[in-house]
């Protein structure tokens, strides 16, 4: 479990991370999703005490990281893939990280294992791939089998049956009751990995909910409907938070009303309506209309020719 | 895209279970800092260098001061003994020390390297997480560049001490039971293991290899020498001053027989020692506060 109150991180006029409070529960996978530079990042790091908080506090299984006996034990933390002496073999690396909390060599060969590090365990990390070395970063993150496991992007790089092996992974940890805590500014993962979302942007949390009900709730009920008379039925649904869009002379998507209620008023103006199809909203969708004000950095359309002369800013 | 989540999962293992005795000592981080100067070819490579070098300069430097002596030998007679101020049998006994000139440089190297390159590579986020208070991983790494330093050292000031006696002949060979030789290669190990110190909280405080190096470098080296031959003259107080630099005052740590306006090796010791647990002390304070 982990709970941050009132988090906050400022470097010097800029705040990273704002007074965000929330907490991740043990026995399900929570997603943390925001586009780069939310201060996703920078939440994990002061969950683990590599940086420290501006104000507020976390805690994970009740004390903070810094306090317990056996961090490692309690948490696992993927932060960085790169967290690693680039001349040390990832063995060796992983003995040294076992070694602090007496953690036997038994272990270091069972994580290297479960990563599937063995080919390559006596290499020199230096010359790893970036998928390489996110299976050594779980590997040192699972050396403690910690009750809480953290994981900052964790498929990046990862090739698919990697991003599959990382999707198992932390559906089991979450299935043996453990807190787990993923990252990520890829929503379609989150969608197949997370069952809580907690939704941040510009620092601030814009949503903590269930993975369903973020779907359900930010998308409105868009329904795509075909009608002989499509501008008879628009005239009888306007209303407040309707909208609507004719695709083509008799195909129409209508947002912001129930299809009972679309079915209910063709009846009544006798329009024949011979399809009525709710679309399902995506997570994608939802997330897009959630961290459409809190971007930091926005990507425009690139310059046309006459424009190519001004320089265009990158926010 | 449609999407889909599972149902909330269940326990469906107890939690797993942790042994109570499995947390962090200081024993336990000693040890993983001992496993990370082995595993790196770099520091190994450094510490092998150094008591090579040491023993190496010292054989020369006997080479030297025997050749010197056969030459006054034969020039001798009606001129009569050495030129004041050079007594052979007094710098035969430097011998086992000589080596410090070039050793403390190759382990200065080693100290910063082994905090600075954790910084370069990312590694310090791996060793503070699973040592979050800090204080005990950076002290574990002190310990063990100290004692690394202090074994080269000593050891080395010992073979050179071997190599240098069938050199030297039978007219400057000496016992190890001449006053001031045994602690003054004990003390070529204490010596190394201050610069070592010095060295690691420079490492730590610039988190840089080069920058590191270069400032270890500077004030080891540089520093007395512009001082010696560029600013004593600008005030009295000036040469005063130097003798509290950490390798002037360490060069007192070693010596046979100091002057009498000169620190003893004790002074020498102690000064030396001060600059190191100074240093040491800021480093731990910074390293608390910083973001990693």
């Amino acid at each position: 479990m982990i709970e941050a109150q009132a988090l906050s991180k400022r470097y010097g006029a800029k705040t990273a991370v704002d007074a965000v409070s929330f907490t991740v529960q043990p026995g399900k996978v929570t997603g943390f999703l925001g586009p780069n530079g939310a201060g996703k990042s920078t939440t994990m790091r002061m969950i683990v005490g590599l940086d420290n908080p501006s104000g507020g506090r976390v805690t994970v299984n009740g004390q903070p990281y810094a306090q317990h006996r056996a961090p490692l034990r309690e948490v696992g933390a993927l932060l960085d893939a790169k967290a690693v002496h680039t001349k040390r073999s990832a063995y060796n690396h992983l003995r040294a990280m076992a070694a602090t909390h007496g953690i036997p060599n038994s272990r270091v060969k069972e994580v290297i294992e479960l990563t599937g590090l063995g080919p390559v365990a006596k290499k020199r990390v230096g010359g790893f791939s970036l998928g390489m070395g996110q299976r050594l970063g779980i590997a040192a993150a699972l050396l403690g089998d910690p009750h809480t496991v953290i994981l900052d992007e964790p498929v990046n790089g990862l090739d698919p049956e990697g991003v599959q092996w990382v999707r198992h992974l932390s559906r089991g940890l979450a299935a043996e009751g453990r807190t787990v805590f993923l990252s990520s500014h890829l929503m379609s993962e989150m969608a197949l990995t997370a069952d809580h979302l907690i939704v941040i942007g510009r620092g601030r949390i814009i949503a903590d909910a269930p993975i369903q009900s973020i779907i359900d709730g930010q998308g409105k009920v868009r329904v795509r409907v075909r009608a002989d008379r499509p501008q008879d039925l628009l005239g009888s649904l306007a209303g407040d938070g309707v909208s609507s869009q004719i695709l083509e002379p008799e195909l129409l998507e209508i947002t912001g009303v129930e299809p009972r209620r679309i079915a209910e008023i063709a009846l009544r103006e006798n329009v024949l309506v011979y399809e009525l199809t709710p679309l399902q909203v995506s997570l994608e969708d939802a997330y897009m209309e959630l961290t459409q004000t809190e971007v930091e950095y926005h990507s425009h359309d690139l310059p046309t020719a006459d424009q190519a002369a001004a320089p265009v800013e990158g926010r | 895209m449609a999407t889909s989540t599972s149902p909330a999962p269940t326990q469906q293992r107890p939690r797993p279970t942790r042994d109570a005795g499995s947390g962090v000592n200081f024993g336990r981080v000693l040890t993983s800092e001992w496993i990370k100067v082995t595993t790196v070819p770099s520091t190994v490579i450094l510490i092998v260098s150094t008591v090579v070098m040491m023993v190496g300069l010292a054989a020369l430097a006997a080479w030297a001061i025997s050749i010197t002596q056969q030459d006054l030998a034969s020039a001798g007679g009606p001129q009569g003994g050495p030129p004041p101020g050079f007594d052979p049998a007094e710098q035969a006994w430097m011998v086992p020390s000589s080596g410090l000139i070039f050793g403390q440089l190759l382990i200065a190297s080693l100290a910063v390297v082994l905090i600075a390159s954790e910084w370069a590579t990312g590694m310090i986020r791996s060793t503070m997480v699973a040592v979050p208070k800090r204080m005990p991983a950076l002290l574990a790494k002190n310990v063990i560049v100290a004692v690394v330093a202090f074994v080269v050292g000593a050891v080395s000031a010992f073979l050179s001490y071997l190599v240098a006696q069938p050199i030297l002949g039978e007219d400057l060979d000496f016992s190890l039971s001449t006053e001031g030789v045994l602690p003054s290669i004990i003390n070529t190990g204490t010596y190394l293991a201050f610069i070592a110190v010095i060295s690691m909280a420079i490492g730590t405080l610039l988190r840089n290899t080069a920058g590191g190096v270069v400032t270890a470098v500077a004030l080891f080296f540089v520093v007395p020498v512009i001082i010696v031959n560029l600013l004593s003259g600008l005030a009295d107080w000036i040469p005063d001053a130097a003798r509290f630099l950490p390798t002037n005052a360490g060069d007192q740590l070693v010596a046979i027989t100091t002057e009498s306006d000169a620190l003893t090796q004790w002074e020498g010791g102690l000064v030396m020692g001060a600059w190191a647990l100074v240093l040491l002390v800021v480093s731990l304070v910074v390293t608390q506060k910083r973001d990693v």
